[in-house]
């Protein structure tokens, strides 16, 4: 049968895949601390025929002929370069100024508590029982503090104030002062992580299956190691998409599309001529 | 009777493959460091054709003798003898991502006997063991921080090892030295075919040598030069005008052939039945 439609299908299919993760890029174009994924493509598998064993007239290549069968997405890779910053004057939204770090978050799942990863640092804060504070994000789940516990103060603040090393402080109405320290991890390797919902990150499933560990993966910044934090409250990150980028991949995807398109038709109308032989 | 019947039939048949490797070009404009398909169609061997026929002898009772005469070659249909990659340039696209490099041709020594340009290409470890080429740069690390391909097959340095770096903050020369914090860790193994056209696809964008021989390493060739491009990849050397026209060719010429087909068809329909009408 005609090889080209399925090599043309199988493509499509592909580029469908890639269309989504353009279109993903793009609606979280605004969404602050979210990192572009791109897709990248690679040829199927050849096919090698070998038509012509009598044949013994001159060529160049090898024997037989190799049949290609169209291309797929090798892998998808998340950008971690840094978003650019955007001042909101607001004392609650963090901005982390050194690419790789990320806030801990802690989120309930069917498991019990889990610790996720975020460069998404609009926070706020939320009373619970006895009169305290919790520092939640947009989404209300606690954020961790080094110790990996949820961050509480007192129902009485007056200012929040970032200092070096990851330091929150907060100062109550009578001036006495809450120094939290925020827990911040280092991805070592973002690539490796798992995708979770919005802008989270989590550590794969399967990653004793991987032969790695924790360690290898990331660092909790602790003691002396907190001086690497670059922390700055009152800015927000915004997401790396570069729109531009986004846009000539979304047109030559849906270009390349079409041609695939093309070469279906194409096949088609061969086998209306086939048909038509008689 | 009709000799052509089956020659216009091999003649569909040589431009039905023609369009299934042109699609499979088309699908792959996106792939890093594709190499597009050329194919070449070659007719079958030609036979002598003779016709039995009586040669008058001049003498006086007019004899007449039975003879055979050739009258010249005849082909009986055309294949597609060699599809071959075209060792072009592709262009450079920025990713951004640290992981991807892109491989481009310096002065390349031509062949003396072929007059075709040699190529470089990195160099991959497969599963066997042996030796994998590719032009795709889009490389990944690993679970264990080895630089594999997209695939997922080691990068092998210039020393034939596996490549181990922390993360992916590496810098690449543009010799190809892999800079971990201005030590340098590794070298790139790029290794030169003299004769690319020996060599055969194998799918993911990988190519092995005929008789599975190791290339040489460019290094051992005088003059060779290339350079290596960090945060980006070899786009695609596919050019999807010209791709799309030749598609359009060979249908039309797909198209004749079935026309051919179809007037043999009414020549023996006429045959058959006026011919041989009583």
């Amino acid at each position: 049968m005609i090889r080209t439609m399925i090599t043309a299908t199988n493509t499509m299919n592909q580029l469908q895949h890639q269309f989504d993760i353009i279109g993903n890029n793009l609606a979280n174009s605004s969404t602050h601390g979210f990192k572009a994924s791109q897709a990248s493509f690679q040829e199927l598998l050849y096919e090698q025929f070998t038509n012509d064993k009598a044949d013994r007239a001159p060529r160049q290549s090898p024997v037989g002929i190799r049949y290609g069968t169209g291309a797929k997405i090798a892998q998808t890779q998340m950008n971690w370069k840094m978003g650019s910053l955007q001042s909101t004057e607001r004392q609650l939204d963090f901005a982390l100024t050194t690419p790789k770090q990320y806030f801990n978050v802690i989120m309930p799942t069917e498991g019990g508590e889990e610790t996720v990863y975020t460069r998404q640092g609009s926070f706020y804060i939320t009373p619970i029982e006895g009169g305290q504070l919790m520092l939640v994000n947009d989404d209300g789940n606690p954020i961790a503090n080094a110790q990996g516990m949820p961050i509480l103060f007192n129902d009485d603040v007056a200012d929040y104030h970032v200092q070096p090393g990851g330091i929150l402080e907060v100062t109550g109405n009578d001036g006495t002062v809450t120094r939290i320290e925020l827990g911040i991890t280092v991805i070592e390797r973002p690539n490796l992580m798992e995708h979770l919902s919005g802008t989270y990150i989590g550590l794969p499933r399967n990653l004793a299956e991987l032969g790695v560990t924790e360690d290898d993966v990331f660092t909790n910044l602790q003691g002396a190691d907190r001086n690497l934090i670059g922390l700055q409250n009152g800015v927000l990150e915004t997401s790396n998409v570069h729109y531009e980028k986004e846009m000539t991949d979304l047109i030559n995807v849906q270009r390349n599309y079409q041609f695939n398109a093309r070469a279906v038709t194409l096949a088609d109308q061969m086998l209306g001529l086939i048909n038509g032989i008689r | 009777m009709f000799r052509g019947f089956y020659t216009v039939a091999s003649g569909m048949l040589a431009q039905q493959r023609k369009t299934e490797m042109l699609t499979n070009n088309m699908a792959n404009v996106n792939t890093p460091g594709f190499k597009a398909e050329q194919s070449s169609i070659r007719s079958f061997p030609e036979m002598l054709m003779s016709s039995v026929q009586s040669t008058h002898i001049p003498s006086e009772n007019g004899f007449n003798m039975k003879g055979i005469a050739t009258f010249g070659p005849l082909s009986t249909g055309v294949y597609m003898k060699e599809t071959m990659p075209l060792f072009i340039q592709g262009q450079l696209q920025e990713t951004e991502l640290t992981t991807d490099v892109a491989l481009v041709d310096g002065f390349l020594p031509v062949d003396e006997e072929t007059g075709i340009q040699g190529a470089v290409f990195f160099t991959l470890e497969n599963d066997a063991g042996g030796t994998y080429y590719t032009r795709n740069g889009n490389f990944a690390l690993d679970a264990n921080g080895f630089l594999t391909s997209s695939s997922g097959y080691y990068v092998l340095d210039s020393e034939g090892n596996r490549i181990a770096l922390q993360g992916d903050d590496f810098r690449v020369t543009e010799s190809g030295v892999i800079m971990e914090d201005d030590n340098d860790v590794a070298t790139l193994g790029i290794s030169f075919a003299a004769r690319p056209d020996a060599l055969m696809k194998q799918g993911d964008g990988l190519f092995v040598t005929e008789t599975g021989e190791n290339l040489v390493a460019v290094n051992t060739i005088p003059n060779a030069t290339y350079s290596i491009q960090q945060g980006f990849v070899e786009r695609s050397n596919v050019d999807a005008g010209r791709t799309m026209t030749d598609l359009l060719t060979a249908y039309r010429a797909f198209e004749a052939n079935q026309k051919v087909l179809q007037a043999y068809d009414r020549s023996m329909e006429k045959a058959v039945n006026e011919v041989g009408r009583v």
